[in-house]
């Protein structure tokens, strides 16, 4: 395998990471709070495609990602909600580290509930485009290589655009700046904050169907997403949407460079040493928090 | 009442809610009375785990910082005590205190790097140690076994006498529960515990106090993991193996919910929550695969409709029916421990001095070339508009913020690279606009943590309860009634700080700044929301403080308050002192009325 076949997988996983690292942030600037169940959600998302492939109307058809894609989406945007009103909102006024807690707990729920249903055995996603590995400039690319990093750009553009250039996104940014200003000024701050949840908790989901082709889904899968999603947060900038896209990007390639010279529990201990020496020099985050500025 | 006898209901107190011991006890016995070895297997097992609680409930509850590492505490434990007995057939008596030896170790070298950060970085920086010890565990095969762990891991063995299963090593766990439990219950009961409180509820009033809160997180955490790593070194020769699934985040995750679901703060909380968890799976076999979905339900359940958990939760029961548990007697006042701290004194001699303080938050220049002097006794009114800068420069003073230039002397020492307790210690006390006081303590006690900050504390002496311990509290005490009766606050020591009102809150800062036997008392709008006569009496009080030869800075909005009272008042305005004197040219000064727009400076 040559450095450039592991570049585009590291930059496959780094669309996939981007998607999970975003919804972290979108949810971080809109509660103020970690959102620990970030990872069961991406695991979530992989399990909900699973029982989407079983719900369609398509014996013997084989259901390509690219529909369930949607489907998935909207699972989690409304686990997400959920989240916001259950595990959030009664503890809005509580110190952050509430909020923490009730989010392990609902990771605890979705981990457990999943193996409940499914069991421990590893699951596998239809990828979103079916078809044969491309010939590119003497690289094999799998189609769903492409498809993962073309879905997460799109998303990625998406969401970009809906933040910056329409009002709702204004409305979202000034509500996770200051939610008692934006209330005075008419601004619903609860439904927005839950929309936040929804849209963090819908990228997860998302990054959950992508993944879960290549990697395969498991119960306790999730701890390891939500680990990188925060350190991919952390050296991005605590709070920068644009510092978790960078962020996620640098840990995926980490991964998959230093998966490729050692192993892959081995480059998830050298990321941990690099995470504690960053933050053994650096102890406000590689790039400072982007308070002020968050969403 | 004598000392003794109160301090031993006040270490029962600390136990928690009594009324959670009966149920409780009453539990152990009939999950003891049931008796096969299975069943007193799981409750030694629910006592390895209350340790591990025990000992989360110093970090997570007492100083209130979210470690996810406790669980690597456990599993590092066991792992410590399990290959001594194999690889150097060391027995219990020396494996034992060696695990925690190991743990303490581990502990003093991430705490030493991680205690500093803040709060979501901490949880972040103390969860990639966990995974990172967990990879090292399975990836060291030729040690640990790797994947498959380490069978056949000896019993009990003490000496050359193996506790024997069933009955003995259940009792023998819940013997060092007890000890544990009593540690906890002196830590928690003692001023030092008292001090952490504070810290928690209000980090800044903590420093202000003289307490050192990076050895106060750091001694809770050495203690969560010392207690951790005996939870799993008694867990992995009860259990005989121990494999990585010991150093999951899931022990973490369990360790989490019996300290939320039985009570982050009260010790008996720990064995309740241990109790409940490990025999919740039990009860409703059936549903064995959906217990720890139960776990996580119970925990979002905790968390937000009883923080303070089941034990807490019974505690507030009890104080409702059976109102608010008796306070500590007040012993008669004490002799006159609070020594004026700089007689004699030159009335000409600065005490405070502070040199062209400047300093930016962002772009935005708060406070710029403050230069000024206060002299012992002497009372130095600070004024200006909203946003002028005067919480700012107490809080330079006070060391909360660094100045970007400037210098800031005490009795001619130099503080100015100093951090906030330090300069409580050398002498700077002071008080905060919203009476910053821990809820759950007295009025006594949120003074006495001062007095200690003064007293270097016994942290070991408070542990085990060492009459050296007792005796710094007392004479804490001492010197808190002391100061409550100087700041007129002598009839409220016993009250609950959630109970005070807002003019008995500023009265018990001013206790609380008093005690530590300051030079200097820095006050940050301790008028505002009194009535005349309560300001009146606040000006005789201050007046005496003074008269000792305590030099004071009393911050208020304008002069009325400061005009009979400051024999000088300075005057701010967009970070710049625009006015220096008496309180009548102050009043009288140009500058000053057109800062305030006319209103205000009528006085």
């Amino acid at each position: 395998m040559s450095w450039a076949q592991i570049a585009i997988d590291g930059l496959a996983l780094g669309a996939a990471y981007a998607l999970v690292a975003l919804g972290f942030v979108l949810i971080l600037n809109a509660a103020g709070a970690v959102n620990f169940a970030q990872g069961d959600l991406v695991m979530a998302g992989g399990f909900a495609a699973i029982v989407f492939v079983g719900l369609l109307p398509l014996d013997g058809i084989a259901v390509p990602g690219l529909v369930l894609a949607p489907l998935v989406a909207l699972a989690g945007g409304g686990a997400g909600w959920l989240i916001a009103e259950v595990a959030y909102r009664p503890l809005r006024h509580r110190p952050p580290v509430a909020v923490f807690i009730s989010t392990i707990a609902v990771g605890i729920m979705l981990q457990h509930g999943a193996n409940g249903i499914f069991g421990a055995a590893e699951r596998r996603t239809p990828p979103l485009v079916a078809g044969e590995a491309l010939e590119i400039a003497g690289l094999t690319v799998s189609p769903q290589t492409l498809a993962i990093v073309a879905a997460a750009a799109l998303v990625i553009l998406l969401l970009h655009q809906l933040l910056e250039r329409t009002q709702l996104g204004r409305r979202l940014r000034a509500a996770a700046q200051d939610a008692e200003m934006a209330r005075a000024l008419g601004i619903p701050v609860r439904r927005l904050t839950a929309l936040a949840f929804a849209l963090g908790a819908g990228l997860a989901a998302l990054a959950g169907l992508l993944l879960a082709n290549v990697y395969f889904v498991t119960p306790t899968a999730g701890l390891a997403f939500m680990l990188k999603a925060y350190i991919a947060v952390t050296i991005g900038g605590w709070g920068s949407l644009r510092g978790a896209v960078i962020g996620a990007f640098l840990v995926a390639m980490f991964e998959v460079v230093a998966g490729r010279l050692y192993s892959a529990s081995l480059a998830d201990a050298l990321l941990y040493v690099a995470l504690l020496v960053a933050l053994l020099l650096r102890p406000a985050g590689l790039f400072g928090e982007a308070a002020g500025r968050r969403a | 009442m004598s000392d003794r006898a109160q301090s031993g209901r006040e270490r029962i107190a600390a136990l928690g809610a009594a009324p959670i011991w009966l149920p409780a006890a009453a539990a152990v016995g009939l999950l003891g009375a049931a008796a096969g070895a299975y069943e007193l297997r799981l409750l030694a097992i629910a006592g390895c785990y209350a340790l591990a609680v025990l000992g989360y409930q110093f970090i997570f509850g007492r100083v209130g910082a979210l470690s996810l590492a406790q669980g690597a505490f456990f599993g590092l434990g066991a792992y410590a005590s399990a290959l001594l007995a194999l690889k150097l057939g060391w027995d219990f008596v020396r494996s034992f205190p060696a695990a925690i030896a190991l743990a303490l170790v581990l502990a003093a070298i991430v705490g030493g790097t991680v205690l500093r950060l803040a709060s979501h970085y901490f949880a972040l920086a103390t969860l990639a140690v966990a995974e990172l010890s967990r990879i090292v565990v399975v990836e060291w095969v030729s040690l640990t076994g790797g994947g498959n762990g380490l069978p056949n891991v000896p019993g009990l063995v003490l000496l050359d006498w193996t506790v024997p299963r069933g009955w003995p090593v259940t009792v023998f766990v819940w013997g060092w529960v007890a000890v544990g439990t009593l540690l906890a219950a002196n830590y928690s009961s003692s001023l030092y515990g008292d001090g952490a409180r504070l810290l928690r509820a209000e980090p800044l009033a903590a420093a202000a106090a003289g307490i050192d809160q990076a050895a106060r997180r750091m001694s809770a955490f050495l203690l969560s993991a010392a207690f951790a790593a005996a939870g799993g070194a008694l867990y992995v020769h009860t259990l005989g193996v121990v494999s990585p699934e010991a150093l999951q985040f899931d022990v973490m995750v369990l360790i989490l919910c019996m300290t939320v679901i039985g009570g982050r703060n009260a010790v008996a909380g720990a064995l309740v929550g241990a109790l409940l968890l490990v025999h919740l799976p039990e009860w409703f076999r059936a549903f064995e695969r959906w217990a720890l979905l139960a776990y996580g339900a119970g925990l979002l359940l905790a968390v937000i409709a009883a923080p303070e958990g089941i034990a807490g939760a019974v505690e507030a029961l009890w104080r409702r029916w059976l109102g608010a548990p008796p306070v500590p007697p007040q012993r008669p006042a004490a002799p006159a421990a609070l020594a004026p701290a700089t007689l004699p004194y030159a009335e000409d001699r600065a005490i405070l001095a502070a040199q062209a303080l400047g300093i930016a938050f962002g772009g935005n220049r708060a406070l710029s070339g403050v230069t000024f002097f206060l002299r012992p006794g002497e009372i130095l009114g600070l004024i200006g508009p909203n946003g002028s800068g005067k919480t700012t420069l107490l809080n330079l003073l006070s060391g909360f913020h660094r100045p970007d230039s400037g210098q800031i002397f005490l009795d001619g020492r130099n503080l100015t690279a100093l951090a906030g307790w330090q300069r409580a210690r050398a002498g700077i006390a002071r008080s905060f606009q919203h009476g910053a006081l821990a809820a759950d303590l007295t009025a006594l006690d949120n003074v006495a943590v001062a007095a200690n900050g003064a007293v270097p504390c016994a942290r070991v002496a408070d542990l085990f309860r060492l009459p050296v311990g007792d005796a710094k509290r007392r004479r804490a005490r001492a010197a808190a009634l002391s100061a409550l009766a100087a700041a007129g606050a002598i009839k409220i020591a016993g009250k609950l700080g959630t109970d005070l009102s807002a003019a008995e809150r500023r009265r018990v800062e001013l206790a609380r700044a008093l005690a530590a036997a300051p030079k200097v008392i820095l006050l940050d709008e301790p008028a505002a929301g009194l009535s005349d006569a309560e300001k009146a009496a606040l000006r005789a009080a201050l007046r005496e403080v003074a008269a000792r030869g305590i030099g004071i800075i009393v911050v208020d909005h304008g002069m009325p308050f400061l005009m009979p009272l400051a024999s000088r008042v300075l005057c701010l305005d967009a970070g710049h002192i625009i006015a220096a004197g008496t309180p009548a040219e102050v009043a009288a000064d140009p500058h000053v009325r057109r800062a305030y727009l006319g209103t205000g400076a009528a006085a």
